[in-house]
């Protein structure tokens, strides 16, 4: 775990209010894997650092991509190249992927495309046929990137492939990776229950000690998404009690 | 000259005025990248004499230059603290003190006594102060008569120190502090978190699902000051200062207010380094102001 001041280097827009952020981070570049996150802080800015899955690695940058929803959000998007943010990482604990399965399949909804790019590639290192499978609710909102050997587009309104859910677009393969909303999780750990997701909870600390960031277990108890996840299997998570709807702006 | 940061405090010689804060460094194994050399002591997560599962998400909300957290006291029970983290706290080279929580006051005095002599445990942290739990916590702070009867029964089941934690949820924190000083406690810990709700516009209902949480982080700071500070007139045993330090000057207010240490919580969420970056600052305001041990610090403490 390194914590860096990092020097953001760039910034593009993948779908409507969706950008991804490139910082300088080598550290982290270099050890960081698929469904691991990074905490930033920055000064001025809200008390608590605000968690962000990797999203690619290019060279000694890391990106991480996020929609404007709350005040922090919005600083950290204000900002420009040269502007420094304060990154922990990599922390977590993220998909594990192994030699021997033949088929992956990607599923994200929204900004949970976060950790699959990476997923992407550590599975294609891997000689696994990669399926990306990403919805939205429209065509604008759908992320712009995407990586693998094919892909399913799903929308609510069915202006771009399949209309429906990721979910429900998405063909079976020998192991799936979703992220997404928890109630998009939710339908996943139904269809696959061997699938790994990458929960979203509000954190505090990021390293295992506040205790804030409970994920709750279908065998009972909680444990942490910061440490313990953020990749669980699916059906080992009491997705009724996980909160599904994040409200996030800071109340003032 | 490196200044004395040394302090003498409820029974123990600490290398360091700063301390990581219950519940802010879990049992002293999960923090990472802390320089502890910094560290005067470390107060553990809260524990119950079982295992607590904890409240059911959402449990933490973040408020202007704060933050909300209702845990509610998730722990594994005395006897996996005395088995998996009192061995590993026997060898560290500062003192672990167990923050200690009961529902009756004979369930704190059954947890001290099981805890006494058990090699990593250096002394007691007791919390009459939980906003977050159903049973006992707060319920035990607020009354002077309760708080001392608590404070009695682990005085009378250990030799070891005895700090007892204070809410700020009361009218008038000198009569508790008295009350508990008088029965037999080593120290005060003042604060423990303002009692505080935050609600979520788009579901029209809190942002916690306890309800409820604690507030903590700088924005309960100057209250946190001054009730210290009320504390520490009202008794003649040591005071620790807690509530919102983030930086050296925060703690150094602390010190000058009439604490003889202090506690980081919130901010070791923020920045891991928290608690060695305030030790160092305090060490070089000293030394900028040509002051030889942190004992010759000025005190802002006129007496009740």
């Amino acid at each position: 775990m390194f914590l860096i001041d990092s020097p953001i280097t760039g910034k593009r827009q993948v779908a409507r209010g969706m950008f991804v952020i490139a910082m300088e981070a080598p550290e982290i570049a270099s050890s960081v894997h698929a469904g691991q996150f990074v905490n930033l802080g920055w000064s001025r800015g809200p008390l608590l650092r605000r968690p962000f899955s990797v999203y690619r690695v290019d060279g000694d940058r890391i990106e991480v991509v996020l929609k404007e929803v709350g005040a922090g959000t919005a600083q950290l998007l204000a900002m420009q190249p040269g502007h420094v943010v304060s990154c922990l990482g990599p922390l977590g604990r993220g998909f594990e992927l192994k030699q021997g399965p033949r088929t992956i399949c990607l599923v994200s909804g929204g900004l949970g495309v976060a950790p699959m790019p990476l997923a992407a590639r550590e599975a294609a290192a891997l000689g696994i046929r990669v399926t990306w499978v990403h919805g939205a609710r429209s065509e604008a909102e759908l992320c712009s990137e995407w990586e693998g050997d094919e892909v399913v587009w799903a929308t609510d309104d069915g202006s771009r492939g399949a209309k429906g859910t990721a979910v429900a677009a998405a063909p079976d393969a020998d192991v799936v990776l979703a992220c997404g909303p928890n109630r998009m999780l939710a339908a996943a750990a139904d269809r696959w229950p061997d699938a790994m997701v990458a929960v979203e909870t509000y954190m505090g600390c990021g390293t295992g000690v506040c205790l804030g960031c409970a994920v709750p277990l279908k065998k009972g108890g909680y444990d942490r998404a910061c440490t313990d996840g953020p990749v669980y299997r699916g059906s080992d998570v009491d997705w009724g009690t996980l909160p599904s709807h994040l409200a996030y702006a800071i109340t003032s | 000259m490196t200044p004395d940061l040394s302090v003498a405090i409820g029974g123990l010689a600490l290398r360091g005025p700063v301390m990581a804060a219950s519940g802010t460094f879990g049992y002293g194994t999960e923090v990472p990248l802390l320089d502890r050399r910094a560290l005067g002591a470390m107060v553990s997560k809260g524990i119950f004499l079982r295992p607590r599962a904890g409240t059911p998400p959402p449990r933490i909300a973040e408020t202007p230059s704060g933050m909300l957290n209702a845990i509610g006291l998730q722990g594994p029970g005395v006897e996996a603290l005395i088995r998996d983290y009192a061995p590993r706290w026997a060898e560290w080279d500062f003192p672990v003190l167990v923050n200690i929580n009961g529902e009756s006051a004979s369930e704190y005095g059954e947890l001290a006594a099981r805890l006494d002599g058990v090699p990593g445990v250096a002394g007691f942290e007791i919390n009459i102060s939980c906003p977050n739990v159903e049973q006992g916590g707060l319920y035990f702070g607020n009354d002077p008569r309760a708080a001392a009867a608590v404070t009695e029964a682990v005085r009378k089941r250990t030799s070891l120190p005895v700090w007892v934690k204070l809410t700020p949820m009361v009218s008038d924190i000198g009569v508790i502090a008295r009350a508990v000083e008088a029965a037999g406690a080593d120290a005060l810990c003042a604060i423990n978190t303002f009692v505080g709700m935050s609600i979520d516009l788009n579901a029209y209902r809190p942002r916690l699902s306890f309800r409820t949480g604690g507030l903590s982080g700088p924005a309960i700071r100057p209250l946190a000051v001054h009730l210290a500070h009320q504390a520490a007139r009202a008794v003649r045993i040591p005071v620790i200062g807690i509530g919102g330090i983030a930086r050296p000057e925060d703690a150094l207010e602390f010190l000058v207010a009439g604490c003889t240490a202090v506690q980081v919580g919130t901010a070791t969420f923020v920045d891991p380094r928290a608690i060695a970056e305030v030790h160092d600052g305090i060490g070089a305001f000293l030394a900028a102001r040509g002051f030889e041990s942190l004992a010759d610090l000025p005190r802002y403490l006129p007496r009740d």
